[in-house]
């Protein structure tokens, strides 16, 4: 009888030391639900290419990533790309890629820019910005460093400059 | 209460430790009775001894000890409220769809707004503090439970007919007169009256034990378990994959994925009504007033090529309803709820001609889309190449010409016109559809000689196409909820029997021609007086109920 | 006739019944001792008929409601008018549920005024029937607002058997620091029910001059890009302003006994919603019945509890104690069920969740709680009598302040209108 009490009580206090440790933990760590945060894997995505072919997350595996979110009616971004395709243009031999993720803009306005701006990395659609909402965008431009292990190594919201990306890339490469 | 106490009843009755009443036959622990001789027992949990009161504590004990008390689960109960009452100052976090909390609260609120955000506050509710209490009480919800009602449930299954003197003479209703005649009879007479009023009656020669509604003694566990499982449902709602929550906007006419499902919506028509002036009173007449907005929405499972934007997915229709609010489309689980809509009409397409003005002829019309336009355009004698285009046409800081927005709202196009009688390589034209852009950014002006010989313009409106509405909808899959309702019920059902019905107990016991009646209640002393009142003018004895009440008639 | 004027007369008879039960009420008990026949009969016989004539108050009330929800077409309970008005029916309705079970007519000597001040209160909000918007468009609604409110009737009438419990309880003529301080809690308690009663009185005496005065307010805010805007707005007073709008110049201001200029301006960091003209309100209420209090001391020449702690001489303290107590346990599981059950079903099918944090839910919750509790205490920690009856008290202001409160000074989505 006694030692069944105790049994029963060391049960329960480490039923809610679990739960109750659960349900803290969870609030302590995910503050930002489910938005991907420095150190998550970024949410995977299936989108069409510029190139008509579909292009996944996975697929770039093992490599150092930037996933670049933008658009033509966006300043910043405007101003950001002739310095991504510089970046680009220096690693290309490297395991290294960057993935453009257009927001929502058709084909041929997509094109258009590319053209101009000579952009020879991945361009993305993201017709119904599921993928956008998915990464918790708040502002334009939003760019994500990948690590090679799938890892995101930084954000950084707004406009950057050639040395921004350059610190970054230099890093991503490093690990 | 800690030391060693002498817990044998004259009776013969051994008692736990902590025992206030004798189990057995009522009478009051001397040692465990703090107050004085005359007031009215302390009944509650039958003054039987509590399971987490023992003599020696160790850490467990203490933990434990802590939990199951009630002063303690006040407390927190306390605690919490004065806590969901700090986040109920300045709007939470959660209220806004888009905003940035760090300078918000500040800006909004001064100062204060910056510690009350600094300290957390402005996420109150889901802070790992406010989650801890929750915790906390839910701990305590189990240990106070399991402490009381496993002792109260022998205490009430094995009841002594009759119990020490004392222990009626210390109830707060109380009754006691001398007998004359058949004893027997006189507690068979009353037995009957009791009987006829629904209580459970035992007899022990001169003593009677009669006893009611002994179930609603179980209501506060039962409303307690109902509690446990309803705050479990609600973890369990943080589990991955439990619980879905998504917005979605589709155009009418269109088909939109569901995110993170294989399931893909169509918006086949979205109206909005308002009401009538004649349906609205004086003050609000002329103001539009929605009545209903309905989504006639038809739900598709992806079967193949789900994931893959190069081929089309093969849909399946499974189910089809017109939303409305307060009326969600459900299917296993998943459910989409109108949300707010958005019915500005948006420039679709647009069938201009082409004008030439100085020889009169028109050419066209052809049909350009806004969104996606075709490239070339051969009409007659010419042929219009799209070279550029602008949704929302601005000039940036150096002048360049530039979109502002994705959406339709100043579309611009840039052709290249050719022609016979054009030179070779053609001669740039700029087309705003709209009129008034075509007027604020003077298309004619940016044309110049071309815009004097050409023009490119839509006839009448019906060579223009709008979008339909948007309508946004919630889409939410919660697989806790038949567990939380369970919980509410539970709770309820607990809540009602406890607080509706109430135990009551009447104990007497005649020795020597004297009776002694006591009567005891966990709730209402007033409609207990008014049974035993009852039942003994069913046998002659008229007392008016209030005499009965043996002073401190409490709860 | 309209059926919907029909129900503003309906409504009048109620208001004007209720008036005499409590008229009746307090004959039969200040009566009592002057009348010729013996005091318990005189207190039967004038107890009875203030009962009838309450109920009959309560059947006016009642067929208010029923001509108001056919003519309105939908359950009047969407504004913020119509859900006081259905309170103080709840409240009548739960006054005669508590009278069955315990047959204590003086409880209607406090319940009684309660309602009318919350009828008289639900006359201050604009009064017509405004058709429903979709969200609003729930049997669920229905379902739960009312059930809500019962549970909440149940808490006033706790209320005024545990104010009653006070005011019997209290000994005015003790001087030690223990009952002083009950004395003066009790006496603050009544120069609230004062000062709410004077703001009632307050907007129908500036209503019935047709008082009016407006301002045009000047409101300068900095968005996010640190980007100055001004914008201009108007605003409506309906009492002569004390505070003007923060930055505001007049438009019109009647005079109001030679009061041509408003007095002081709103400080800049009250920016609520209708900030200036609420805090108008509050001050013109605070100074009427302030007013109004000092007249009734001046008129009975002592405190407002001691002229009443004699009338209550005679009155079981211990039944008021169980009243109060039993009104709120049988409040409790309807309240439960209408408030946080129901409103979670309804958020669930109208809001896609059953719980959201809003403001007007974390404060039934904390209703919720507070009363929870107050059960606890009083079951398992043996809390009787005067601290009982002090929690009872305050759990009507909690009560109070989610229905009305909640609404004037949070935001949310429960949409009703405030003043």
């Amino acid at each position: 009888m006694k030692k069944n009490r105790r049994t029963i009580q060391i049960i329960i206090l480490l039923g809610v030391v679990l739960l109750g440790g659960y349900a803290i933990g969870n609030a302590l760590f995910s503050s930002n639900d489910s938005l991907p945060q420095k150190g998550d894997t970024p949410p995977d995505f299936a989108l069409l290419g510029l190139d008509g072919k579909t292009h996944r997350l996975a697929d770039y595996k093992g490599k150092a990533l930037i996933i670049n979110f933008w658009g033509t009616f966006c300043p910043g971004c405007v101003y950001e790309t002739p310095d991504l395709q510089r970046q680009y243009a220096k690693h290309k031999d490297k395991p290294f890629e960057i993935v453009g993720i257009n927001l929502g803009e058709d084909e041929f306005t997509v094109n258009n820019f590319v053209k101009q701006y000579d952009v020879s990395y991945t361009i993305l659609f993201d017709n119904n910005r599921n993928v956008e909402r998915k990464y918790g965008l708040r502002s334009y431009p939003t760019t994500f460093f990948v690590r090679p292990d799938g890892t995101i190594m930084d954000i950084f919201v707004g406009p950057m400059t050639e040395k921004d990306i350059d610190e970054r890339v230099t890093e991503l490469l490093q690990s | 209460m800690l030391s060693f106490q002498n817990t044998k009843c004259e009776c013969g009755h051994q008692n736990p430790i902590g025992t206030v009443l004798c189990e057995n036959c009522g009478k009051p622990l001397e040692e465990a009775e703090e107050a004085g001789k005359d007031t009215p027992l302390e009944m509650r949990y039958d003054g039987i001894a509590r399971r987490s009161q023992k003599s020696n504590p160790g850490i467990i004990d203490r933990v434990w000890n802590f939990f199951s008390s009630v002063k303690i689960a006040v407390r927190l109960i306390v605690i919490t409220l004065l806590a969901a009452i700090v986040g109920t100052i300045f709007t939470q976090e959660n209220a806004f769809v888009s905003f940035d909390p760090s300078t918000y609260y500040e800006e909004k609120y001064g100062w204060i707004g910056k510690v009350y955000y600094e300290l957390g506050l402005s996420n109150t509710y889901e802070s790992w503090w406010f989650i801890g209490l929750l915790v906390m009480i839910g701990t305590s919800l189990v240990i106070c439970s399991l402490d009381r009602v496993l002792p109260l449930y022998r205490a009430l299954s094995k009841q002594q007919v009759r119990k020490h003197g004392e222990f009626l003479s210390r109830q707060k209703t109380v009754y006691t007169a001398d007998i004359k005649g058949d004893e027997a009879a006189w507690i068979g007479g009353l037995a009957e009256q009791l009987k006829r009023k629904r209580y459970r009656v035992k007899t022990d020669g001169t003593a009677l034990l009669a006893e009611k509604n002994r179930f609603s003694r179980w209501g506060p566990y039962i409303n307690h378990i109902g509690l446990i499982i309803f705050l479990l449902a609600v973890l369990l709602r943080s589990i991955p994959g439990w619980s879905m929550d998504n917005y979605i906007s589709v155009p009418e006419g269109e088909v939109v994925q569901i995110p993170d499902t294989s399931y893909y919506l169509k918006n086949e028509k979205f109206t909005v009504d308002y009401y009538t002036d004649e349906e609205l009173p004086e003050g609000l007449k002329g103001t539009a007033r929605a009545k209903l907005y309905e989504t006639k929405a038809v739900l598709y499972e992806c079967t193949a090529n789900c994931d893959d934007p190069s081929v089309q997915p093969e849909l399946e229709e499974v189910k089809r309803h017109n939303i409305i609010v307060n009326d969600p489309l459900s299917y296993k689980g998943l459910k989409a709820y109108q949300f707010g809509f958005d019915d500005t009409p948006r420039l679709k397409a647009v069938n201009p001609v082409l004008i030439d003005k100085e020889s009169g002829k028109t050419y066209g019309p052809f049909e350009l889309d806004m969104r996606n336009p075709k490239l070339i355009y051969t009409l007659g004698d010419y042929t219009l190449e799209l070279r550029q285009k602008y949704m929302d046409f601005t000039l940036d800081s150096s002048g360049n010409p530039t979109t502002k927005s994705r959406e339709p709202n100043a579309p611009a196009f840039i052709f290249l016109l050719k022609g016979a009688d054009l030179p070779a390589e053609g001669v740039p034209y700029m087309y705003f559809p709209k009129q008034n852009d075509k007027e604020r950014f003077s298309q004619d002006t940016i044309n110049g000689e071309t815009g004097k010989r050409f023009e490119i313009k839509v006839p009448s409106m019906e060579g223009v196409a709008f979008t339909g509405a948007i309508t946004s909808l919630n889409v939410r899959t919660d697989y806790a909820m038949p567990y939380i309702w369970v919980g509410a019920g539970i709770f309820m059902f607990g809540v009602l029997i406890g607080t509706y019905w109430q135990h009551r107990r009447i104990w007497l016991r005649i020795d020597e021609g004297r009776l002694l009646l006591g009567a005891h209640t966990n709730k209402n002393n007033y409609g207990m007086r008014a049974d035993v009142a009852s039942a003994l003018r069913g046998i002659g004895i008229d007392i008016e109920p209030k005499s009965l009440d043996n002073g401190g008639n409490k709860s | 006739m309209s059926l919907l004027d029909f129900s503003s007369d309906a409504f009048l008879v109620a208001f004007f019944l209720y008036c005499f039960g409590f008229l009746f009420y307090a004959v039969a008990v200040a009566g009592r001792n002057w009348s010729n026949r013996k005091p318990e009969d005189h207190l039967r016989r004038w107890g009875r008929i203030a009962f009838i004539v309450s109920v009959l108050g309560f059947a006016a009330h009642l067929t208010f409601f029923i001509t108001r929800w056919i003519g309105g077409g939908h359950i009047p309970t969407s504004n913020m008018y119509e859900f006081m008005m259905f309170l103080a029916m709840a409240i009548m309705f739960a006054f005669v549920v508590v009278y069955a079970i315990y047959r204590k007519p003086l409880l209607g000597m406090f319940t009684l005024p309660l309602t009318v001040i919350i009828v008289a209160y639900a006359s201050v909000f604009p009064q017509e029937v405004q058709p429903l918007i979709p969200a609003l468009n729930s049997y669920w609604l229905r379902i739960h607002v009312t059930t809500a409110a019962l549970g909440e009737a149940f808490f006033a009438v706790g209320f005024a058997a545990g104010l009653m419990y006070l005011l019997r309880t209290v000994d005015f003529k003790k001087t030690d620091a223990q009952s002083r301080r009950d004395q003066r809690w009790v006496e603050f308690t009544l120069y609230v029910i004062v000062i709410i009663v004077a703001f009632i009185g307050t907007v129908f005496a500036f209503r019935g001059v047709d008082y009016k005065a407006s301002f045009i307010q000047e409101i300068v805010s900095i968005d996010s890009k640190g980007i100055e805007s001004t914008t201009t707005e108007t605003v409506e007073y309906s009492m002569p302003p004390i505070f003007k709008p923060y930055n505001s110049q007049n438009i019109e201001v009647q005079s109001f006994l030679g009061m041509k200029e408003p007095l002081f301006e709103t400080p800049s960091w009250m920016h609520g919603v209708n900030a200036a003209r609420k805090l108008n309100t509050i001050v013109w209420s605070i100074l009427t019945g302030s007013i109004l209090y000092g007249i009734l001391r001046l008129a009975l020449r002592r405190r407002l509890g001691a002229a009443i702690n004699p009338l209550m001489d005679g009155i079981d303290e211990e039944d008021l104690d169980e009243i109060s107590y039993r009104a709120i346990a049988i409040g409790y599981p309807i309240f439960t069920l209408g408030a946080l059950i129901f409103a979670m079903i309804w958020a669930y099918i109208a809001w896609s969740r059953f719980w959201g944090w809003d403001p007007k839910e974390v404060w039934a919750l904390i209703t919720w709680l507070y009363y929870t509790a107050y059960l606890h205490l009083r079951l398992s920690r043996g809390w009787h009598g005067k601290k009982s009856a002090w929690l009872a008290v305050i759990g009507f202001v909690v009560v109070m302040f989610t229905l009305i409160g909640v609404n004037l000074v949070l935001v949310g989505l429960h949409s009703y209108a405030g003043v």
